[in-house]
């Protein structure tokens, strides 16, 4: 019994889909894996990992039915690959004017603001897809007693280099942009340049590991 | 060189759009347009993928400080070269000095300005697209404003006049049946290719937002999964929402349907309160519009080069 299917999405999208909302540890690393068997195929410009799919823009989209097929042969296939992780140390500056949420949090959590910041730099995340921005990565999974709603009014404008949290993820803000994530701490990193090659420091399935830096709570 | 004298409401460049980077998060960008893109350039022999200026609603002004040939397609917004007017599907030759003008229209939105060569810009990740939201790419990774200057390579040598059939902007548009149609309410996709719907004025180049008087809302959420333009998402007010060329490379919304790759040029002219009608397709029907549209570019340059 399957536990995905595909479907063509457009005219040139090959979508492969759990059945499930929230992929377990041993999908989210197969998905990864399936990624880097389809790139391998050089027959796909794009491939698009999200929370439990991956969506492959086809080359040739006249050969839509062979991949139909042949993407769920892969997945089932892709247990046995090996996913080779990159892993990101990021210095962060937790809490004050970096860190403006980080007292808000603390509260809501019950934790102290040094709790808040031991719990989130406890954790190594994984980047399960990008989105929102370039090079906005979504790190999974954040400790549960971290886990909070979106902020109700979203700030205009959120510094570039802000480390953030909302729901089970934690994220860094690339650029400036408006944003509704509880604002924890910043960091130095350069997390996407549309000049450098690769323009995006994080790609899916990286890891990453947050470091307070001791101008900050830590 | 162009000099822009007034920007109007939006002018930018772009091409054909960016590919290959939407799992960096980064968006396609480029015209809405893309085969008014290809027309333009075809009219003046440059290689069909050069950027172009996007001219958003009109009201803009440029002037040519040296003689350059150059061609304009998409939709007609009373353009005057010289206080003669121009249509849309044309080459023309402006002399040094010469000022080309953009009015407005009730029936169009986007017009497409190409030079013979072609700008002088530098490709960020293989596009000279400009990204307005991410500011880069294009000119300084930002809309045209009065007072900037592009450079282009011209011969300066006059070119006959030329013109090419644009294929007709209608306010019909040809779909795809979308995934998440079996989780949502029943008969909610028929209820969407049944009735008219009005593009409404929250509507930009990342989305066309569409209304009605009786929108399909629901309570449905999926997981968040990779989307790119054409595809229609259902948010639970009811109203759709037709992805563009600067939508997000992900989205939480149901996929009601995708409009075909042929007809999604169709958006680039459908301005506030203007009316569209759906129409499912079937994945043959759509490739063959395609087919067609690329038929088109074929036909036209072979013709042109058998009188060259």
């Amino acid at each position: 019994m399957s536990d995905a299917h595909s479907y063509l999405l457009g005219e040139n999208a090959l979508v492969l889909s759990l059945d499930v909302n929230a992929p377990s540890h041993t999908q989210q690393r197969k998905l990864f894996a399936l990624c880097t068997a389809l790139k391998d195929s050089n027959a796909f410009i794009d491939i698009v990992p999200a929370k439990s799919s991956v969506t492959a823009y086809m080359a040739n989209p006249s050969d839509y039915q062979y991949w139909l097929k042949h993407i769920m042969l892969l997945w089932h296939e892709c247990d046995d690959f090996a996913f080779d992780a990159k892993t990101h140390i990021i210095e962060t500056i937790y809490g004050g004017e970096f860190g403006p949420d980080l007292s808000d949090v603390a509260q809501q959590a019950n934790l102290t603001e040094r709790q808040v910041v031991q719990l989130h730099c406890a954790q190594t995340y994984q980047v399960e897809f990008l989105g929102f921005l370039p090079g906005f990565a979504y790190l999974g999974k954040l400790p549960s007693e971290l886990q909070l709603p979106r902020k109700t009014t979203p700030r205009k404008q959120v510094p570039k280099g802000s480390v953030a949290i909302a729901e089970d993820l934690s994220a860094i803000y690339p650029n400036q942009s408006p944003g509704g994530w509880h604002l924890l701490g910043r960091c130095q990193h350069t997390l996407f340049n549309p000049t450098h090659n690769p323009p995006s420091l994080f790609a899916p399935g990286d890891k990453i590991k947050f470091v307070p830096l001791k101008e900050g709570i830590c | 060189m162009l000099k822009v004298n007034k920007s109007g409401v939006m002018a930018s460049i772009q091409d054909i759009g960016r590919f290959g980077y939407r799992h960096y998060g980064v968006c396609r960008s480029g015209a809405l347009d893309p085969f008014a893109v290809c027309l333009a350039n075809l009219l003046l022999d440059n290689p069909i993928h050069k950027a172009v200026i996007e001219i958003t609603i009109g009201l803009a002004e440029f002037e040519f400080t040296s003689a350059c040939n150059f061609s304009l397609t998409g939709g007609c917004l009373n353009a005057k070269l010289a206080d003669k007017p121009i249509y849309p599907g044309w080459r023309y030759y402006a002399s040094a000095g010469d000022v080309l003008t953009f009015g407005t229209s009730a029936h169009a939105q986007r017009a497409y300005l190409s030079v013979e060569g072609g700008f002088e810009l530098t490709p960020i990740m293989n596009s000279c697209a400009t990204d307005l939201q991410s500011h880069f790419g294009g000119f300084h990774g930002r809309a045209l404003n009065a007072g900037d200057t592009l450079n282009y390579y011209t011969s300066a040598v006059k070119l006959d006049s030329l013109g090419v059939k644009q294929p007709p902007y209608t306010q019909q548009v040809r779909v795809l049946k979308g995934p998440h149609c079996d989780k949502l309410p029943n008969n909610t996709f028929e209820r969407f290719i049944e009735q008219p719907w009005r593009v409404s004025e929250l509507s930009n180049r990342m989305g066309s937002r569409l209304t009605c008087d009786a929108p399909l809302s629901h309570s449905v959420s999926i997981t968040t999964q990779a989307v790119h333009p054409g595809i229609v998402q259902l948010p639970p007010s009811g109203e759709p929402i037709v992805l563009l060329n600067d939508c997000q490379t992900t989205g939480g919304y149901p996929i009601i349907a995708s409009v075909i790759d042929a007809d999604l040029r169709l958006f680039s002219q459908l301005g506030v309160n203007q009316k569209c009608q759906f129409v499912p397709c079937t994945l043959a029907q759509a490739r063959k519009a395609s087919d067609k549209l690329s038929a088109h570019l074929a036909q036209f340059s072979l013709a042109k080069n058998n009188n060259n």
